[in-house]
């Protein structure tokens, strides 16, 4: 099974593939949106090797702010 | 000389000797930003790179560093590729005068000889995208130009405008920008948000020369960037009909990306190396819908990498921001004599001056800070005199060790506005600011002894001539 390297998160899906076929593909975590290429370096495609300071919890992603907020809506009487 | 187009600036730099072919096979990670990444280490006049034999691609091709050294943006100019940074930055200023230039309307876009429309749109077949830094979230567009209108306002020319934003691939049709709440694009789309509605949205990317250092550019709200690529160019800006959204859009263009920003969505982005030299992401934005893509046959996909300065965006956006503010600064202070705004998007800006009155030069360096740029950059301003480069920073420095007393000529004012991607601002959107004033106290300012300045002898620089010629003619 695939991990995301960035959050863990176990549902990954393939956003393209080489147009030279078995070449590599690019990946994508459905929940953190960390997207790679499976022929990049392991510190940026395996979760062992990812660096400790782009990693990614659960509670960081429900925490992320809006930029910029959404604005409230224009009431018009 | 005007460019139309990408591919005739990059024909342009070929024939200058600034554009560097890689024809050995690379990976497209790490080999292409890392490449782009070195042309900003190996000293003055860094080339432009081009690849077209990318490993898994079939017929990708990839411009980089194409305004990465002093040497491209002076042939960007049409200015030989050898001439000085202060010289490329008054050309600038002296262009500037001629706005606004009327665009020339062209119907024969290249962009149109192939379309993706729908369920059939995937920026994947269109664009070999690729990874910048290590921690980036992502695929980056980094380098469009991205047109919108003001909701309230859809048929005013000058308040279409034209901005680089980061814009991360999140999908085969989707995209998460970030539009800086300082820049126009986030007044446009706070309007439609706040009625509710979509904002639609043209990506143009791969374009010539000068549109790009205007998109770049801080310009005032109704103002156009494609009269003022005019002035710069000095030639009619070739413009033409988006097919989707009925915008304006370049005529050059390799691709032209049409949709919407969805109003009131936000969807996490990020991280991304950014100008600060540092990472700024993990925060929810606004996600593009793609609804329709134009594009050349054989597109050209140019990208930038940034990182820790200086590296391509330094140069794109150092001249296009201290021109802007010198114009501005010089509307209401004509004492004002040179503005340099190259250091991190101008975060920090030396400001050169003559002084009309005691305090004069803290007043100017406070206009700095409101001036629209300003108000989402200019933290840090140092004030020099009529005399002093402040291109020239062993001069500058100069001025700060020798003019300041830091008790009543460093001015701290607290919590300012700064984008948020100021890595010092506490919190993001806030941070202090400071005036260094390092000018000569004048008038009622008695403070200092300042009144026996060493001068330069009147037969120096007749002597700086007769020096020169005599080592050339020993060399």
């Amino acid at each position: 099974m695939t991990l995301c390297p960035r959050c863990a998160h176990d549902v990954v899906g393939r956003l393209a593939t080489s147009p030279v076929p078995g070449v590599w593909d690019v990946l994508q975590c459905r929940r953190c949106l960390y997207t790679w290429r499976t022929t990049e370096p392991a510190r940026r495609t395996r979760r062992d090797a990812y660096p400790d300071v782009f990693k990614l919890t659960a509670d960081d992603l429900a925490a992320a702010i809006e930029v910029p907020a959404v604005p409230p809506l224009r009431t018009t009487s | 000389m005007a460019y139309d187009d990408l591919r005739g600036f990059l024909a342009a730099l070929e024939e200058e000797g600034q554009l560097l072919r890689i024809t050995d096979e690379v990976l497209p990670e790490p080999d292409l930003a890392a490449a782009a990444n070195a042309a900003g280490r190996i000293g003055e006049g860094a080339p432009a790179l081009w690849f077209d034999n990318v490993k898994g691609f079939t017929d990708a091709r990839i411009a980089m560093n194409v305004h990465g050294s002093w040497a491209n943006h002076a042939l960007a100019l049409g200015l030989p590729k050898d001439t000085p940074v202060k010289d490329q930055v008054e050309t600038f200023a002296a262009r500037w005068d001629a706005f606004p230039v009327a665009p020339e309307r062209r119907e024969d876009a290249p962009w149109r000889e192939n379309t993706q429309q729908g369920d059939d749109i995937d920026l994947f077949s269109v664009l070999p995208l690729f990874r910048l830094n290590d921690g980036d979230g992502g695929f980056y567009l980094d380098k469009a130009a991205v047109v919108s209108r003001d909701p309230e306002d859809p048929d005013d020319f000058g308040k279409q405008n034209v901005g680089t934003y980061r814009l991360q691939v999140i999908g085969n049709n989707r995209l998460a920008m970030q539009p800086v709440p300082v820049h126009d694009v986030a007044l446009h789309l706070r309007k439609a948000e706040e009625r509710g509605e979509d904002l639609p949205i043209a990506l143009t990317l791969g374009n010539d020369p000068v549109l790009t250092l205007v998109a770049g550019m801080p310009m005032a709200y109704d103002q156009s960037e494609y009269e003022m690529a005019g002035a710069l160019r000095q030639a009619p800006a070739p413009i033409a009909t988006a097919p989707l959204t009925g915008f304006d859009v370049p005529w050059g263009s390799e691709v032209v990306i049409e949709g919407v920003i969805e109003s009131r969505k936000r969807q996490i982005e990020g991280p991304f190396g950014e100008f600060t030299g540092h990472y700024s992401g993990g925060r929810r934005m606004p996600v593009i819908r793609v609804d329709r893509v134009s594009y050349r046959t054989d597109p050209v996909f140019e990208s930038l990498y940034l990182g820790m300065p200086w590296t391509e965006v330094d140069y794109l956006v150092g001249p296009n921001t201290c021109v802007p503010l010198l114009k501005q600064l010089r509307a209401e202070y004509p004492e004002v004599q040179a503005v340099n705004a190259m250091y991190t998007h101008g975060l920090l800006v030396i400001i050169s001056t003559k002084k009309r009155y005691g305090g004069f030069a803290k007043a100017v360096g406070m206009r700095a800070m409101t001036t629209p740029h300003g108000l989402g950059y200019v933290s840090q301003v140092i004030v020099v005199d009529e005399d002093i480069d402040p291109f020239n920073l062993p001069q500058v420095m100069w001025a700060m060790s020798a003019k300041v007393n830091p008790k009543d000529d460093v001015v701290v004012l607290p919590n300012l506005s700064v984008v948020e991607l100021a890595p010092a601002a506490q919190p993001a959107g806030l941070t202090s600011k400071m005036i260094i004033d390092a000018t000569t106290p004048v008038g009622a300012d008695a403070r200092g002894n300042f009144s026996t300045p060493v001068q330069d002898l009147p037969e120096a620089e007749e002597w700086a001539a007769r020096l020169r010629q005599l080592l050339a003619a020993q060399g």
